[in-house]
């Protein structure tokens, strides 16, 4: 039979169910018959539920469920058409070679396909919007067009490394809203590491 | 356990992603409200990487909080300054006394937080798992990676630390007991 010093050594593993089934019995005994020791057991309780109601209150919100689901389940489903994409790209790289006014779109396709078959994985990124075109200016003396086709923009990371970034419905304004050069952006998205070039699925301006 | 694309999607969906709010929660206790997000999301990239290793006949949600603790070690943690946690007296168990007095009140939520924010983190994540989330004792040692014995001490010293919290923030003195100064991570 266990006393009051026995029991209130072990109220943690009763409490939690991590009592045996023989102890949880003479547990349960003790208790039925020392009011001080069920007050304790109350309090104990009490404050687990407490513990359960305060951290419970937070949900997490529906733009974090679906940025989850992207990024595992959803994102990869994509490649179960490179294999017909790959094999009509290359169908029209051999095409080229024999038709030469076709040789340009089937070079567009070809990169397209590099993308695809790119070791991309999903990544989140942040770094500082740029102009691609001023950059390659100020670079190498590339004649800018900015002036009359507007800004394009830019990923450049800490580490100085250029992002393209991918265009799409999401990366619009990244792209081609020039008030955004010089922000700081946090990118959710996929990263094609090979081709320097990141697909966005969401975005955040820090 | 080798899984087709699509049956991996299927299982990651049925046995993984429930347990997204959970891992909010606990994230939330860890790392605060700014970057709870950023820690379940990369939580969840790295249980989606390693999906294959995972034993369908463990506990989904305790293998994933094993992963968020790696997480939040490998990319919050150590960026803190944080003592170190004293492990002296670690197996030993304080019977429960004097816990007769009422020093609970309805909608103290608020109060039990701020308590739970000054636990040492491994006590905090220690009273979440068992209070909250209710794991066993021995998938609390899988996740935190030390003895059952140890979980059972911390369960028992973590709860007693935010009684005493809790108690002093009721007695309107707010400073807190010297051994819980630590910083939250």
């Amino acid at each position: 039979m266990m006393d009051c010093k026995n029991i209130r050594e072990i109220l943690d593993l009763y409490v939690d169910g991590e009592l045996s089934p023989e102890a949880n019995v003479q547990a349960e005994a003790h208790l039925a018959e020392c009011v001080a020791c069920r007050t304790t057991v109350a309090r104990l309780n009490r404050l687990r539920q407490a513990v359960r109601t305060a951290v419970g209150q937070y949900q997490p919100t529906s733009r974090l469920m679906d940025r989850v689901r992207q990024t595992t389940i959803s994102w990869r489903r994509r490649p179960t058409t490179w294999v017909p994409v790959a094999a009509v790209v290359m169908l029209i790289a051999v095409m080229a070679l024999f038709a030469p006014q076709i040789r340009s779109a089937a070079a567009n396709e070809l990169e397209v396909a590099a993308f695809h078959l790119d070791d991309s994985r999903a990544t989140v990124m942040e770094g500082k919007l740029l102009c691609r075109d001023c950059q390659l200016k100020d670079e190498y003396g590339y004649h800018a067009m900015c002036p009359l086709t507007g800004h394009h923009g830019t990923l450049q990371t800490t580490n100085g490394k250029i992002w393209n970034i991918l265009d799409g419905e999401v990366s619009e304004e990244l792209i081609h809203n020039s008030k955004l050069l010089g922000r700081t952006v946090r990118i959710h998205g996929r990263c094609f590491r090979r081709a320097s070039s990141i697909e966005v699925d969401s975005y955040e301006v820090l | 356990m080798f899984l087709g694309w699509t049956n991996r999607a299927r299982h990651f969906e049925r046995d993984a992603l429930p347990h997204l709010p959970a891992l909010y929660r606990m994230a939330r206790q860890l790392v605060g409200v700014e970057a709870a997000d950023d820690l379940v999301q990369e939580t969840f990239l790295r249980a989606w990487k390693y999906f294959e290793t995972f034993d369908s006949a463990t506990n989904c949600r305790a293998w994933l909080f094993r992963i968020l603790r790696n997480v939040w070690i490998s990319r919050w943690r150590k960026s803190r300054l944080e003592l170190p946690l004293t492990e002296t007296g670690e197996e030993q168990i304080e019977p429960y006394y004097d816990w007769e007095d009422e020093f609970l009140h309805d909608e103290m939520s608020a109060e039990v937080e701020r308590a739970l924010s000054e636990l040492p983190a491994d006590y905090r994540l220690t009273i979440l798992l068992a209070d909250v989330e209710e794991l066993t004792y021995q998938e609390i040692a899988r996740v935190m990676e030390c003895p059952v014995g140890t979980v059972m001490s911390r369960v028992n010293r973590g709860r007693k630390m935010l009684a005493r919290l809790i108690r002093t923030y009721g007695e309107g003195r707010g400073s807190k007991p010297e051994e819980f100064v630590r910083r939250k991570t």
